[in-house]
Parts: structure tokens; C-alpha cells; sequence
């Protein structure tokens, strides 16, 4: 172990920064496909207005050159400049010049900085680009992180599934929950505490298969921004963290797409133009686990004589975006996500093989996701303010089935027993919002906006219905649906008050009614950034946030029964004050970054299952289980981190503390988290080895989750029959840590001409971690405790296909 | 595809592969003082005191009596003797005292009793065998189905436990076997189960006969108890009244909630999906159920009702 350690971080103090070369040759091509070629070599994206490469074809003949040298080539004698923005290579007109690029004419250009001009105000339409992306040390923002579809890609990850979620679980200050699955808790807060946006649009369910897949299909995915520290105005909603996913549009060089076939799924995607204004965006991504239970199956249930076994699961999501540009001021889009878990299980007794006696016909449903439909349009009123505005639907839904037929066959009759249970959960928003991006003078930029959410909750509601022969028994639990609204209003600066003092000041005020009452929040923002010298930025903030719902699990994985309610009568809203403190360097050429973050964060009226929940009785009002309480979090992050070169990635260390206390949990008294985590290392490394191939590994390593042992027992009687029974003994909760938690996932990408393999191994060297104590007995009856173990080594393929 | 052949075993091999490892955990761990008790209307009040062990520790596991504790019974605000009978209503409050191992106190009410209203049998004969040489020799299967009103009391919330026997004729002539009375047909013994766990729950494994008045307070309600496949067997040469004598006493407890918690965490623990989850880490660890201060042990009470239906009659027709 201690070898491990010391490997790695002789491997990260031995980076050594290679010039990013780049082979492109290519005749009269178009620019768009050129760029395309560099972006798959580079890993860099290229920003640009459609219209700026009209019809605009490339020739150019470089061989393993640095990048920048080969994009001063290709510029070279245009009216077009670019500018290298972290991960991006932005172009534009040059300022001034109305010379047009001639059709056919070689693309060669000249470098050209323009550090004050914000993004948007580069692009010559309006087009919605990250907010993140100049370096960290640029910006007021603290605790945020910008990533690209290929930064995801190349993270290892459990089956080889490129994993937004699990990507950003390399972070520091972000815990992973329980092993494997995707719970995410950012700095000591829950796993529901996380606003996940998709295209601007909240999302509920972004969990398949128990929580081991995100509903994210990283083929869809443009990049995404994600904030924990300080927040910006615009997002309020949760209380620890917000990601904000963009998706692709489509490519106007062309059709392209991939087709990925892994262990788990398979995945396809196309995106392309239609007409010279509109493009479309499709991917689809479903598992296909069913492609052998299915077969599987029927073989064991022919030759089962007496019943058929019944299962059957999968998932899939499919996002697809029709992207219309009206004007250079305006573009249009229509975009659909739905993201569908589906689990059929069930028996039932062949009925030719008896003749009497009860025959039964067991189905167990259970249908879990999420729709999202929006209808959007960016406009560009003037080149200082530009709009997004959004009009769409959002569904969760969850439903469980239970139906069980019994036919009791007897000499003279058959008799039928009919019972279904079902119970759903499901919520529909209408979302209207507008957001406007105001650069009123070069030191201030103003976003502002505002949304009206027409919330449907309904909490779980079970139905049962009973029927023997002609007599029916009919029940429904309490539970109603809520009508709620909400409505919220933000505005924050981007203010440049000197060269070296940035400031994001905001302000979010939210409405919440529902049940006759009605919440109002006020969460002011603010970030401020000083440099002392040019390559040192020391940032501190403050943010209030506010949670109107909230998602209740009864168990740490991601199921159906997992419930998203919210705060109705008797119920304050959740709230959270952070304070974040932060000190940055970046090297001279920004190849090396290192930073140092700390928070404290109180949290109140937190909800949770109250001790002993599950002896409230199920017909009861679902709040009946529930209490709230309120909860700390402080920690400090560490970070070194390598942005450019061949061999990149990062170093972190997180040293965190966090409680809950709940006047109706642990006896009013305080207790730890139960990822309360105090040390956590994460070393992130990506080695593009060539062309074709590169190496990817992150390892993990972190104090144990905190468990409730249960260590005593006592005699529980028996007042039915009088066999005495052992009970566990109560026990302060999350009383016990489990023993120190570290793993290894490898991946390696190999690249040939029409796609590439992606190899994986999760947990490397196979260190099977301890997730539970389970109490059990021996051959001979002598009780013991044991430490639970889930996941060993897991190796995963997939094969990617382009086109 | 040829290649899926040597991944999928290995994945499979893999993925269902979690494993357990035996260690000794180290804990602080200080007994506390057990008490049980079972408090019934008309009976004499016994308490069990006892104390809480290690898991591992075998011995105390065999014997965790506690030899110097002195239990103090209080009912209605008043100390009472050990020949006290408890009453319908009294609130009862027990102290047990230990030098070891400190102290326990907990309260209970006892509940009232619930009358058992209308009972409605309807016999159906499925099965019957006649012989001819005696006068009375044959054998009988019946489905008994059973409508029986539960008068709740008002101003309480009660918890019920339903219980039965079969009464026997008293003669080695005749012999009546009673199945198990088939709970699926009774909804509301299953309303302490959400639909995750009636879901994942093997139905046939359970035989929870408890209920609470949450959807019939202060009012009726009419169980519906089906016994299926009962037999009824004589074997006389003559004609004797009494070999009929059978039939089943149902016994309906008004229980506290503290009895009727433990019912549930009892079900829980054995049938929930919840326990099963919490032992792997996938939920919430599940304590003991008690109402003790000390957090171990059971105070409950309980009145009952009986009622006795006869099939004579039923039986009498066939001979």
C-alpha cells in the first residue's frame, strides 16, 4: 500500500511537460472536419460561430508539430484569430477586417490574445459556451470544475462506462457514497443535496441500474460545469453542489456519429446538419443484459416442469436536440432526454402440470426515470447582452407493481385470488425561464434571470386491490398529490474591479407554495479574487443555499422506492450557509496548477428517516417517518494537478469533518455523518503514450464510511410461542469506522483508423473493501462479526466505432 | 461475438464474488440491564431481568442473568405487591435496579379489552368419504371461511393480535385437523408492510396476525378468515353427539404498542428486504426494539377476547 503511494506520487513529481504535437494533412478539406481531427488528437475543443467557417475548406500539411505552430499555419493570412482558452481554441474575425475567406483558399492564421473579452462576446452568434472557461486562477469561482466529454472518456470507471457522476467522484472534497454506485455527496452533504441540470433543465433520476450507471450518456454530452463552493446566483435549489450538463449539438461538417458496444451496453450516436441552418443530435445508449437473460431463461423454463421463471431488465436513455439557426442573433432548439429503468421478475406454476391445488401467477414490476422535452431559443439582442430562453417538461417516475393471480383449483371449481399492489411516485414540472448575459463594460458582466416551476409532486402512493371470487377489497394510503409553485429570480456580477480583483456578487430570491403555505428564500452570493502577483489568485466566499425537495431512501442504492417529496406543511425548507476560503498557483505557461480550499458549512432542517421509521405504520401520511434535524461540514482541499501535456491529471488531498443532529435520531445527540470521511486522497492520471494509445489510472484512497456497529445483543422474548430470541442493543449511530478504503482503476484506450477499445480494471489490484460488518455464526454455532466485502478486480471492454 | 464467451464468465465470476472476512471489532462495550415482562389482564405480573452481552461472547450468551436486581411495580401512581392483578386502564410502571448494571424503567398501559361482534361461518365440504358398517365412519374436507367483527374501542389507538385453536373431541374416535388459517386472505394483516417490501417478501413465509384500528377507529370491522383443506375424521360404531364436539377458539388481544412494535420489528427483522440490505451495507443497521430505557427489553400488556364457534352442527348433517 505504502509502495503504491509512493509510486504514484513519484510518477506525478516526475511529469514532464511535453509539447502537445499534432499530425493534420488534409487538401481542400473542410475546416470544421480539419478541426475535428485536432480536437480527437488534442483533446481540445474548437469554439466558433457556424457562419465563420462557411463553406470555408482547409489545406495544410503538418507532422507532428506543436499545436500552436500548426494553428498559426493554418490562420496564417485569414481574416480569422484564435485564442487558446484552457481547453478551448476559440476563433473569431479579427477585429475590424471585412476581407471574406475565399472559397478554396488555404486556411493558414496568426495567434492573437484578447484577454478582456468575455467567451460569448468572441462568438459572432449567440451560442451557449461553459462559464468556466478560463483558467481557475482567473476567475472568482471557487470549488468549480469545468469538464469536457473527453476528460469523462478518459476516466476509468466501474465496467468501463464513461461516468459523469463517477468522474467528478476524482475531485477532492466529494465523496463517493458506497462503493460502486453513484452517490454523490459533496462535502459532507447528502446524496440528494446535488442539483443535476441538463441543458438548463432540473433532472431527477440521473441513476440507472441501482445507482452502478449515471443516466448521463457521455456521447451526448458538449461538457459540463459543476459548482461546490462558491455558487453563482443563477442555480438555487440544492444544497451542496449543482451540475450543469450541456449536450451536443450537431456538427454542420457532415454526418458523424459512433456505435459502442460494451460488457454492460451499447450505445449509438449520430449527429449531423440538415439544410445549411438546422443540425440534429441523436444518441441512444440501452443495456443489453437482456440479450441473455432473455434466451437464458427460456431455455431453464423448458425444462422446468412445474413453473417458468420470469426476468427481465434493462435500461436506456436517448437524447436527441434539433438545433435551428434563425439569424446570427438567433438559434432555436428542440431537445428530448428519457432515461427508462425497467425490471420484470415474477413465476408462475404451468397450470397443465396441475390438476388441483393452487396454481400462482407472481409479477413484479417496476418502472423508474425520467423525461425531459424543452423548447429553447439563444438570442443576441446587441453584441453586450444575449438571452437563453426555456420552456420545457420534466417527468420522474417511479412505479412498483406487485400482481399475484392464484387460482385454487378444486374438484367441482376453480377459485381466483387476485391481488395488485402498486405504488407510484412521480413528479411533473413545467419550467419557464429566461437568462440573460449582460456585458454592460469590460469589467462588468451581469447574468440575470428568472423561472416559474408548476411542480406536481406525488409522493409515494400505494394502491391495493384484493379480490377473491366476486368480492373486492379496494385500499389507497392517504398520500394526495401537492400542486406547488415556485419562482425564482437571480442577478450576480462578474465585476473586474483591477487587474488583480474580481468579484462575483449575487443575489437569488425563490418562492415555494405548497399546501397552503408558502416558503421564501433569499440566498445571497458572493466571490471575491484577489492576485497578488501574476500567478497566485487567493479567492474567499460566501453562499446560502435552499432545497424545496428532498429524496427519501430507505437504502443506499438507487431504487424505485426512493421517494422525491417536498417540504409541505410542518416542514421548513432546507438551507445551507458555506464559507469557502482558497489560495491558487499556476505555472507561468499554466501546465501546472496547485490550490487549497476550506469551507465550513452549517445546514438546517434537514430530513431523514426518524430512528425505528419503519414501525410507523405504511398507510400513515409518508411524513410520518420522517424528522429533520440540521448538520455541519468543514474541511480543507488540497490539490496539484498537471492541465497540459501528454501525461495529465492531479493530486488531491481532503481532510473533513461532518455531523448531523436530529432531535429525533441518536437521542437528540450529535453524530457523524456516515461518509464522514476525514482523509481522502485521489490521484487522477491520463498518459496520451502516442496517437493510438493512452493509459489511464485513478486511485483512490480514504478513511472508512462510518457504520452502525450493533456490538451487544439482549434476550428478546418471545409472546407467541416463548423461544426467546437474541435483539441488538441500540448503539449511538454511525458509531464505528471502517478500516481505511483504497482502489486502483486502470484504463487504456487503443485508437485505429475507424474507432477505438477502451480496456478497463476496476480495483486493479483486486483490494476487496469493507462496505458492512455483518454479524453471523460459525460451523459450530460460535458467533462472530465479519467485515463485508462487495467488488474485487472487474475487467470491462468496449469497442467505439466513429464515423 | 466469439469473444463475449471468455468475458462474460469472467465478469460473472467476478462481480458475484463479495466475500466476508472474521475479525473482532474494537468496541467499548458496557452491559446494560434487560428487562421483559408481558403484562395480562387478571394475571400476576412477572418481569424477566437479565443483561446485554457481546455478541461474541458465548458464555454470557448461555447465561446473562442478573442475580441482584429489585424490581419496584408501580400502577397508577401507587407501589404495589407482588399479588397484584392488573386491570383494564392501569398504567403500570416498572423499575429494575442492579448495582452491577444500573437501572431500567419502563411504562405500559393496559389496553381494553375488544368484544368480538357478529361471527358468520360458512362451511364448504370438498372432499367426503362415507362408510356404511358404522354409523358413524367417514372422513371430511371442508373449507371453513370465517367472517368475524373486531368492535374497536374509541378514543385509544389499538393494536390487535388474533390467535386460534381447534378444540378436539375429547375421544380417540374421532379426530378434527384445522390448517393454518390463510393470512393472504386478510388484508389487513399485511398493512404494516410497504409495497417494497410486499414486493420482495415470499408471502408463504409469514404468519402475521397483527393489526391496528388505523383504518377502522372506533368502529367495526370484519375479518375474513379462511382455513382451507380441514379434516374431520370419525371412526364410532354408534351414533355418539359428543364426537362432534369440535370446532376453533378464536382469542382476540387488544395489545399495546409496544407489543405490537415488537410484532413489527420482528417481521421486520426476519422477513423485511431492509435487514437483509442493512447486513451488507446497502441500509441502515436495525437495532432491537425496546421501551426499556436501557434500550433492551420488551414491557407489554394485553387483554383478551375469546370466542368459540362449534361445528357441531356442520358436522352433524353427514351422519
Amino acid at each position: 500500500m505504502r509502495k503504491l503511494i509512493l509510486l504514484t506520487i513519484v510518477l506525478l513529481i516526475g511529469f514532464v511537460s511535453f509539447a502537445q504535437t499534432v499530425t493534420v494533412v488534409a487538401v481542400a478539406k473542410p475546416a470544421a472536419t480539419v478541426f475535428r481531427s485536432i480536437a480527437e488528437q488534442t483533446g481540445m475543443n474548437f469554439v466558433y460561430s457556424a457562419d465563420l467557417l462557411e463553406e470555408v475548406t482547409v489545406t495544410v500539411n503538418v507532422k507532428d508539430k506543436p499545436l500552436k505552430q500548426a494553428l498559426d499555419l493554418m490562420f496564417r493570412n485569414t481574416d480569422i484569430e484564435y485564442k487558446i482558452k484552457g481547453k478551448n481554441i476559440i476563433l473569431k474575425h479579427k477585429p475590424d477586417e471585412v476581407q471574406k475567406v475565399k472559397k478554396e483558399q488555404p486556411v493558414v492564421g496568426k495567434l492573437s490574445m484578447t484577454d478582456s473579452l468575455s467567451m460569448s462576446k468572441l462568438l459572432a452568434e449567440v451560442t451557449v459556451v461553459s462559464r468556466l472557461e478560463s483558467p481557475v486562477i482567473e476567475t472568482p469561482e471557487i470549488g468549480a470544475k469545468k469538464m469536457t466529454a473527453n476528460e469523462i472518456i478518459n476516466t476509468p470507471v466501474l465496467f468501463g462506462e464513461s461516468d459523469v457522476i463517477k468522474t467528478l467522484l476524482i475531485q477532492p472534497g466529494i465523496s463517493e457514497g458506497q462503493e460502486g454506485l453513484s452517490g454523490m455527496n459533496v462535502h459532507g452533504g447528502n446524496a440528494d443535496e446535488n442539483l443535476y441540470m441538463l441543458d438548463n433543465v432540473l433532472l431527477y433520476q440521473v441513476n440507472h441500474f441501482g445507482g452502478l450507471f449515471s443516466a448521463f450518456n457521455v456521447e451526448a454530452i458538449r461538457y459540463i460545469d459543476f459548482f461546490k463552493s462558491s455558487i453563482p446566483a443563477k442555480y438555487d435549489g440544492r444544497l451542496s453542489s449543482y451540475l450543469d450538463v450541456r449536450t451536443k449539438n450537431g456538427s454542420h461538417d457532415g454526418h458523424h456519429g459512433s456505435g459502442r458496444l460494451g460488457l454492460t451496453s451499447g450505445a449509438f450516436n449520430i449527429s449531423g446538419s440538415i439544410g445549411r441552418k438546422t443540425t440534429y443530435m441523436v444518441a441512444l445508449r440501452r443495456s443489453w443484459f437482456d440479450v441473455l437473460t432473455i434466451p437464458t431463461l427460456a431455455i431453464i423454463n423448458a425444462a422446468n416442469d412445474e413453473w417458468t421463471n420470469r426476468f427481465n431488465y434493462a435500461f436506456m436513455d436517448l437524447n436527441g436536440k434539433v438545433t435551428h439557426r434563425f439569424s446570427n442573433r438567433a438559434t432555436g432548439f428542440v431537445s428530448v432526454y428519457y432515461g427508462n429503468d425497467l425490471l420484470k421478475t415474477g413465476s408462475a406454476d404451468k397450470e397443465n402440470q396441475i390438476q388441483y391445488g393452487w396454481i400462482d401467477n407472481l409479477k413484479y414490476d417496476f418502472n423508474w426515470g425520467n423525461l425531459v422535452a424543452q423548447v429553447g431559443c439563444n438570442y443576441r439582442f446587441n453584441s453586450d447582452l444575449t438571452a437563453e430562453f426555456t420552456a420545457a417538461y420534466t417527468r420522474y417516475f417511479s412505479s412498483m407493481k406487485y400482481d399475484c393471480l392464484t387460482k385454487i383449483v378444486e374438484r367441482d371449481s376453480t377459485q381466483k385470488i387476485h391481488e395488485i399492489n402498486k405504488t407510484n411516485n412521480n413528479i411533473n414540472d413545467w419550467i419557464f425561464r429566461g437568462d440573460f448575459d449582460w456585458s454592460l463594460n469590460d469589467d462588468n458582466r451581469i447574468r440575470f434571470g428568472g423561472n416559474y416551476i408548476l411542480h406536481s409532486f406525488l409522493p409515494s402512493r400505494s394502491d391495493r386491490n384484493y379480490t377473491i371470487g366476486s368480492t373486492s377489497f379496494i385500499s389507497r394510503d392517504l398520500t394526495w398529490r401537492y400542486l406547488a409553485n415556485e419562482a425564482n429570480i437571480y442577478a450576480e456580477d462578474d465585476w473586474h474591479l483591477s487587474d488583480r480583483f474580481m468579484m462575483n456578487v449575487g443575489l437569488h430570491l425563490s418562492l415555494f407554495n405548497i399546501d397552503g403555505k408558502t416558503d421564501f428564500g433569499f440566498a445571497p452570493r458572493l466571490s471575491v479574487s484577489y492576485r497578488p502577483v501574476e500567478n497566485w489568485a487567493v479567492k474567499a466566499a460566501y453562499a446560502r443555499t435552499n432545497q424545496y425537495v428532498h429524496q427519501l431512501s430507505q437504502t443506499y442504492l438507487s431504487l424505485p422506492s426512493d421517494q422525491w417529496v417536498p417540504v409541505t406543511r410542518g416542514f421548513k425548507p432546507e438551507t445551507a450557509d458555506k464559507v469557502s476560503v482558497g489560495a491558487y498557483w499556476s505555472s507561468d505557461d499554466r501546465v501546472f496548477g496547485a490550490s487549497v480550499e476550506g469551507y465550513y458549512k452549517t445546514m438546517r432542517n434537514l430530513v431523514d428517516y426518524r430512528d425505528e421509521y419503519y414501525l410507523q405504520s405504511p398507510i400513515e401520511m409518508w411524513n410520518a417517518q420522517l424528522c429533520s434535524g440540521n448538520g455541519t461540514a468543514k474541511g480543507i482541499d488540497f490539490k496539484v494537478e498537471k492541465v497540459f501535456g501528454k501525461l495529465t491529471g492531479h493530486i488531491a488531498y481532503s481532510l473533513a469533518w461532518s455531523d448531523r443532529i436530529f432531535p429525533d435520531k441518536n437521542g437528540g445527540h450529535p453524530f457523524p455523518a456516515r461518509f464522514d470521511n476525514r482523509h481522502t486522497i485521489k490521484v487522477l492520471l491520463n498518459w496520451n503514450v502516442s496517437k493510438k494509445v493512452s493509459l489511464n489510472a485513478a486511485w483512490v484512497g480514504h478513511s472508512g464510511n462510518r457504520f452502525t456497529l450493533l456490538p451487544q445483543v439482549w434476550e428478546m422474548p418471545d409472546f407467541d410461542n416463548g423461544y426467546d430470541d437474541e435483539a441488538s442493543l441500540k448503539t449511538p449511530i454511525n458509531n464505528y469506522q471502517l478500516p481505511f478504503y483504497h482502489r486502483l482503476d486502470l484504463s487504456c484506450m487503443l485508437k485505429n483508423h475507424r474507432g477505438y477499445w477502451t480496456f478497463g480494471l476496476f480495483n486493479a489490484y483486486c483490494h476487496m473493501n469493507t462496505v458492512a460488518i455483518r454479524r453471523t455464526y460459525d460451523r459450530n454455532n460460535n458467533p462472530k462479526f465479519q467485515k463485508v466485502k462487495l467488488f474485487p478486480i472487474i475487467p470491462s471492454i468496449s469497442y467505439t466505432w466513429q464515423f | 461475438m466469439a469473444i463475449l464467451k471468455y468475458i462474460l464468465p469472467i465478469l460473472l465470476a467476478t462481480v458475484l464474488t463479495g466475500c466476508y472476512e472474521d475479525f473482532n471489532p474494537d468496541v467499548d462495550t458496557k452491559p446494560v440491564l434487560c428487562m421483559n415482562s408481558l403484562i395480562t389482564v387478571g394475571e400476576p405480573i412477572y418481569v424477566y431481568v437479565s443483561r446485554s452481552w457481546l455478541f461474541t461472547d458465548k458464555q454470557a450468551a448461555g447465561n446473562h442473568q442478573v442475580t441482584d436486581a429489585k424490581v419496584t411495580v408501580i400502577v397508577n401512581g401507587n407501589v404495589v405487591d407482588a399479588d397484584y392483578l392488573p386491570q383494564e386502564g392501569d398504567k403500570i410502571y416498572i423499575i429494575a435496579e442492579s448495582r452491577t448494571y444500573g437501572t431500567a424503567t419502563a411504562e405500559v398501559q393496559v389496553p381494553f379489552a375488544a368484544p368480538i361482534g357478529k361471527v358468520n361461518l360458512t362451511p364448504t365440504v370438498t372432499d367426503i368419504w362415507k362408510g356404511l358398517h358404522y354409523e358413524m365412519l367417514a372422513d371430511i374436507t371442508f373449507d371453513l371461511n370465517f367472517e368475524l367483527d373486531v368492535v374497536d374501542h374509541p378514543g385509544y389507538d389499538n393494536y390487535y393480535n388474533l390467535s386460534y385453536e381447534k378444540n378436539n373431541p375429547d375421544s380417540n374416535d374421532a379426530k378434527f385437523t384445522l390448517n393454518r388459517l390463510d393470512v393472504k386472505l386478510e388484508p389487513i394483516f399485511k398493512e404494516h408492510i410497504d409495497v417494497l417490501e410486499s414486493i420482495m417478501v415470499d408471502e408463504e413465509s409469514y404468519d402475521f396476525l397483527y393489526f391496528s384500528d388505523q383504518q377502522f377507529a372506533g368502529k367495526a370491522y370484519t375479518l375474513h378468515l379462511n382455513f382451507t383443506d380441514n379434516y374431520y375424521s370419525v371412526s364410532s360404531r354408534y351414533y355418539d353427539e359428543s364426537l362432534l364436539d369440535c370446532g376453533i377458539t378464536f382469542c382476540l388481544s387488544t395489545i399495546s404498542r409496544s407489543y405490537y412494535n415488537w410484532a413489527v420489528y420482528k417481521w421486520n427483522v426476519t422477513e423485511g428486504i431492509i435487514g437483509d440490505l442493512a447486513e451488507v451495507g446497502l441500509a441502515e443497521s436495525k437495532w432491537g426494539y425496546s421501551n426499556v430505557s436501557t434500550g433492551a427489553g420488551v414491557v407489554a400488556a394485553k387483554s383478551e377476547t375469546q370466542y368459540t364457534v362449534s361445528l357441531k352442527e356442520f358436522l352433524k348433517q353427514f351422519f
